[in-house]
């Protein structure tokens, strides 16, 4: 397929790209766009490491062929910190010890990102649930479960205090 | 050599008319991406028309586009037709279900796709349209060429919406898989039954395994033991037994042996009739 032009939101910003339109959205954002955050693992939507926010809602980046962006919102792991400061999600990830070798982190915080967003305060269920498309195969998922909890008490109280 | 992003049905159509068999329509396109894609795509993934899900005079009506996540979400899917909300509740992954759709899941035609299934015991009829203007009314369980082929030629035709009526009064509908995991991976078996009743007993039932055939696959003779049948506990275990010795499966060396898939779908169909039961006499009263 010969390139061509994408215009879309990226992390905020306006971006105008020329590619391949049945690329992936993941080999668009990591090799053209260098955002390297999200991982490629399985590349066939079966581990959730790519896992980005379109319109808000979690995906599999390597699903998604990259001119199915046109006119969205893209939304990748580099968007959660500023470089100074970090998320609380990836605060509590730290101290809860959610993160092993790190390769699935930054797709399960996008996946934790998506649900606390819709849910400022979930059940270790609807937890389970939100991050059921993410594989770790270093965990055993009960550090991530409570690190997530413990980002959702933090927003609580952070916005209580505000 | 394109990817276009159709703004409406009738746009899509031109675009398949013009490309002369070129250019296939493509909405979730989870299953065919990993595929080699074809060189000319028309996307109908963000269509009005494609996306609406409404109810009319007791029929509902889901756009092709609607994806597994806004069914598994919706009130209305829930409340009228339960055994696709929760077929699709349980396709692939959060990820996956936000962008597949009901209508790749039809065309798609995997001998055991999971809204398939629900739509197939529900009744459910495909609305296509044609690049010469026809459009035909077809039910789910007739649109499979053989495993993995769909009749539909998706550079010619295109499924705009699935119909069937809502479960009124009296009726109830239900799905069930058996997986290896609870997300991320295939039905070994999956099953959905919709029953109506009159006073608790059976006037009506739909009862779907698969895979059994390439299509989502009616047991007739299962269902015919139910008919006019007011159950009680003893019919369960006849139902399962039933259900295990009419379909004709195959086993797989990476998936499941002949005897425990049979063992699994006479389960979960004795599972998902009593559940459609339960469920249809609860609204009998008129509450769904
Ligand atoms: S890399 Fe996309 S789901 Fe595994
Ligand atoms: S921390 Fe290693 S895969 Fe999750």
């Amino acid at each position: 397929m010969k390139k061509q032009t994408i215009n879309f939101e990226l992390n905020g910003e306006l971006v105008e790209v020329h590619t391949e339109p049945s690329g992936s959205l993941l080999h668009l954002l990591r090799g053209q766009l260098g955002l390297l955050g999200t991982k490629e693992g399985c590349g066939e939507g079966e581990c959730g490491a790519c896992t980005v926010l379109l319109d808000s809602q979690p995906v599999n980046a390597c699903l998604i062929p990259a001119a199915k962006i046109e006119g969205k919102q893209v939304q990748t792991i580099e968007s959660l910190s500023n470089g100074d400061t970090i998320h609380p999600l990836q605060e509590s990830f730290v101290e809860k010890g959610a993160v092993q070798c790190g390769f699935c982190t930054p797709g399960m915080v996008m996946s934790a990102y998506a649900l606390l967003k819709v849910n400022q305060d979930p059940t270790p269920v609807e937890v389970k649930e939100a991050i059921s498309g993410n594989l770790c195969r270093c965990s055993g998922y009960k550090q991530i479960e409570e690190a997530v909890l413990d980002a959702a008490e933090k927003i609580d109280q952070g916005s209580r205090e505000d | 050599m394109s990817y276009i992003i159709a703004s409406d049905l009738n746009q899509a159509l031109q675009i398949l008319r013009d490309s002369k068999g070129q250019a296939r329509v493509i909405a979730g396109a989870t299953d065919l991406f990993l595929q080699t894609l074809p060189a000319e795509l028309v996307d109908l993934a963000g269509l009005y028309e494609t996306t609406q899900l409404e109810e009319t005079g007791g029929l509902l009506s889901i756009g092709s586009a609607v994806t597994h996540a806004s069914a598994a979400r919706s009130l209305l899917i829930r409340s009228q037709a339960a055994a696709l909300a929760e077929a699709c509740a349980m396709i692939g992954s959060p990820q996956v279900r936000n962008i597949g759709t009901i209508g790749g899941n039809v065309a798609n035609a995997a001998p055991a796709a999971d809204a398939a299934v629900a739509l197939v015991a529900l009744g459910a009829k495909a609305v296509i349209t044609d690049i010469a203007g026809q459009t035909r009314v077809e039910a789910v369980e007739e649109l499979y060429a053989g495993y993995n082929r769909s009749t539909i030629d998706s550079s010619s035709e295109i499924i705009g919406r699935l119909l069937f009526k809502s479960c009124a009064a009296g009726e109830g509908s239900a799905f069930m898989r058996f997986a290896p995991r609870r997300a991320l991976a295939l039905p070994l078996v999956n099953a959905a039954a919709r029953v109506r009743v009159s006073g608790r007993r059976i006037e009506a039932v739909r009862l779907v395994a698969a895979p059994v055939k390439p299509a989502p696959t009616r047991l007739f003779e299962t269902e015919a033991l139910l008919q006019e049948v007011i159950p009680g506990p003893e019919i369960w275990p006849k139902v399962e037994e039933a259900a295990a010795a009419e379909v004709e499966v195959r086993g797989s060396m990476l998936r499941c042996s002949e005897q425990y898939r049979r063992h699994l779908v006479g389960t979960l169909a004795g599972r998902v009739l009593k559940e459609a039961y339960q469920r249809a006499c609860a609204a009998e009263g008129g509450e769904t």
